[in-house]
């Protein structure tokens, strides 16, 4: 089931990645993700994304299957996109670009080649760097330290996290009215109607879970923290650590 | 309606189904017309201050709230962090929330599974975690609608003893919505009884309305504790006999069979185990046993909607999981345990017609003004305006227009009240009469009685007992 996946077990709680601040990791992540964006060279994501799963692994106990499971379908969909935009590329219709190869009609050039294979280098990166930070943050303490680190507003985040608990649900939901149109004789084993019946169950859960909310007197004035989240040292280690890998993979000569 | 509940007392809401029971508990606490837009004429008052002048946080102060479905109103992922929830919004200090909190987990019987997922606790440990959370800020007043609806006889009676004991205390103010009157009459310190429009019928201490209404409130769809319906039935009219079963067919033919049932979700701890059952023609089968014991599993591999992992399962005949979708609609017939979940239309009459043949559509039109659904009234409706009894009679409408072959209904009586039950009994009896078979998933230890005739117990996904009564 869903639920299975999105939860963490103790020794990951434990790690020293899973004791980093959930905001300095989604941070940490930006900042690799828009230093990438600086250069369209192959190393660069690569190393980042070779970083980041060392780091699950090791620093992070994430079940080395676990994290094969999680980024294979986005592994193949980085293949994929970068098939793809090779294939496809402007490139291969200049005269002037370098030939790599033709398979029958399809010719293509060095350059093309170049680029879709760095678009698949930084698929893989935003992957690897995505999964371990999903697999080393309970979603609780990412919306408490978002709050209390981050000041974002409760309402959206205790929100978020109620919807994010939701998710089985909705799987239940679409499986149930599955089932119940083919034991009223219906075909068809997606029919759109599932799709308007697993909405207003949504909302119709969302309306409930508000009125819980409210009635237990959220957003009524300040509040308190039963699980605050401070700053440690160990914040710090992983920022400066962040940046000094960022810099060692721009400036690795290819 | 006009009632005063003195401080400290416990008042029990009674009423039939659609009466506007949940509707009175919502407007206690302060969430009509706040959050539900309403007409509200009247006052409502909470120690003399009108409860629609009071801000959302004077109101949640002084009442906690419980409801009917324990995966709506659990807000946080682990079991502490919940009840953490109300006083984090009530602006607690840490240390006061940390030594309130284990007591409180304690008294409702949660102790030990302080770090558990909510998600992965019962459902009667799911409503009495619900409690603790309501009851962590201390409230004045507890407002509780239909608290063990989704729970297992063992687990109604344990949140209701806890209730009990809450009672006992005379700290809390509390606001009852239950149908299991059994436990909820001796508990009450005054009864409010509703009829069909909402409106009272009498108010007064328990003995008081026994001795003034009792006949009143049967009359009106409610239920009422044994002991009493005895009296008035002693006095007044003889108890409706019971139709006469049918005598099971000399052959009895098998009309459904599972060889070697085995089905677990997603390579988890399986959920029904090595399971052989055979099932004859015209049998009146109960599955009965705890919440997650594999009842629900059992009734939808009957019928093909899950496919197991090892084993058969033969639907006169074929496998059910293979058989075109209108072949196995002729064959049988299911409802889902949640009311709400598993309504495929927009309004109530295109809900039940759907799927139907036009010669089938006068029966249904009949089969509703039956089910105290009259389509003239109820038809344009949609289906999630219903109340939840009203929700679980139009989805038995939906199974039983077709008079398929076999009958699978789990938890067919959920919210009913006595005029729902009897109505349903009599349709089934029709049916079954007419030689069909009935499966039934349930709670109700009534039903179980009154309509089946072989009860097969679960437990752990294995049959525990298999016994026919006479």
């Amino acid at each position: 089931m869903i639920a299975d996946r999105l939860e963490l077990d103790e020794p990951r709680l434990a790690s020293p990645l899973g004791r980093v601040s959930p905001v300095v990791k989604l941070a940490i992540a930006l900042v690799w993700l828009v230093g990438l964006a600086f250069t369209t060279r192959i190393l660069p994501p690569l190393f980042l994304a070779l970083v980041a799963m060392v780091a699950g692994l090791w620093l992070g106990r994430i079940p080395g299957p676990t994290l094969a499971r999680a980024t294979a379908p986005l592994w193949i969909a980085a293949v994929l996109i970068g098939v793809s935009n090779t294939v496809f590329a402007a490139a291969n219709g200049d005269p002037a670009a370098a030939e790599l190869l033709t398979i029958g009609p399809i010719r293509i050039t060095t350059e093309a080649a170049v680029a879709g294979v760095g678009l698949a280098c930084r698929v893989i990166a935003i992957a690897s760097v995505g999964a371990v930070f999903s697999l080393t943050t309970d979603p609780t303490r990412l919306v408490d330290s978002l709050v209390q680190q981050a000041r974002v507003s409760p309402r959206f985040a205790y929100g978020a996290l109620a919807a994010y608990q939701a998710i089985p649900r909705f799987g239940q939901d679409l499986a149930t009215l599955r089932q119940a149109r083919r034991v009223r004789g219906l075909r068809g084993g997606w029919h759109p109607g599932l799709l308007v019946g697993v909405l207003v169950l949504a909302i119709r859960h969302g309306d409930r879970m508000a009125l819980a909310m409210d009635a237990r007197a959220f957003g009524s004035g300040p509040r308190t923290f039963y699980r605050p989240i401070g700053w440690h040292w160990i914040d710090l280690v992983a920022s400066v650590a962040a940046v000094v890998l960022l810099v060692v993979a721009l400036a690795v000569p290819t | 309606m006009s009632f005063e509940l003195p401080a400290g007392h416990a008042l029990l809401v009674v009423g039939p189904s659609g009466s506007g029971k949940s509707t009175l508990a919502l407007a206690i606490g302060g969430l009509i017309p706040r959050d539900i837009p309403a007409a509200v004429g009247g006052h409502l008052a909470l120690d003399d201050r009108e409860i629609r002048s009071l801000a959302p946080a004077a109101v949640a102060a002084r009442i906690g709230m419980v409801w009917q479905d324990p995966d709506s109103q659990l807000v946080m992922e682990r079991v502490e962090d919940d009840v953490a929830f109300g006083l984090e919004n009530r602006a607690w200090p840490r240390p006061a929330m940390s030594s309130r909190i284990p007591g409180l987990l304690d008294e409702v019987g949660l102790d030990g599974l302080e770090r558990q997922r909510s998600r992965r606790l019962s459902g009667g440990q799911q409503q009495r975690l619900a409690l603790a959370g309501a009851l962590a800020p201390r409230p004045g007043v507890l407002v509780l609608d239909e608290p063990t609806a989704n729970l297992d006889p063992a687990g109604a009676l344990a949140f209701m003893e806890r209730l009990a004991s809450l009672r006992a205390e005379r700290s809390t103010t509390i606001v009852l919505i239950e149908h299991l009157v059994e436990a909820a009459w001796p508990m009450a310190d005054r009864v409010l009884a509703l009829d069909g429009e909402g409106r009272p019928i009498d108010f007064g201490t328990p003995q008081e309305v026994e001795r003034r209404s009792a006949a009143r409130l049967r009359d009106a769809g409610i239920w009422l504790p044994a002991a009493v319906e005895r009296r008035i039935r002693d006095g007044a009219m003889a108890a409706p006999a019971r139709p006469s079963r049918p005598e099971p067919a000399a052959e009895a033919s098998p009309i459904i069979t599972a060889t070697d049932l085995r089905f677990g979700f997603d390579r988890r701890e399986p959920v029904i185990r090595d399971l052989h059952v055979r099932i004859d023609a015209g049998e009146r089968v109960a599955l009965v046993g705890p919440n997650g014991s594999g009842k629900t599993t059992l009734a939808r591999l009957l019928v093909g909607l899950l496919r197991p992992d090892l084993g058969t399962v033969r639907l006169l005949g074929d496998d059910p999981a293979r058989l075109a979708p209108a072949e196995l609609a002729r064959r049988a017939a299911y409802i889902f345990q949640d009311p709400e979940r598993q309504f495929l239309a927009q309004t109530v009459e295109e809900e039940v017609l759907l799927g139907l043949r036009f010669a089938q559509r006068p029966a249904a039109r009949i089969l509703m003004g039956r089910m105290g659904l009259p389509l003239d009234r109820f038809g344009r409706r949609s289906p999630y305006r219903l109340s939840g009894g009203e929700q679980r009679r139009l989805s038995l409408a939906t199974a039983l227009v077709r008079e398929p072959a076999v009958l699978v209904l789990d938890e067919p009586t959920f919210g009913q009240d006595r005029f729902g039950y009897e109505g349903l009994l009599e349709i089934l009896d029709e049916r079954l009469a007419a030689g069909a078979t009935l499966i039934a998933a349930t709670h109700d230890q009534r039903f179980v009685a009154d309509a089946t005739t072989r009860s097969i117990e679960l437990d752990g996904g294995w049959i525990v007992s298999d016994e026919r009564s006479l």
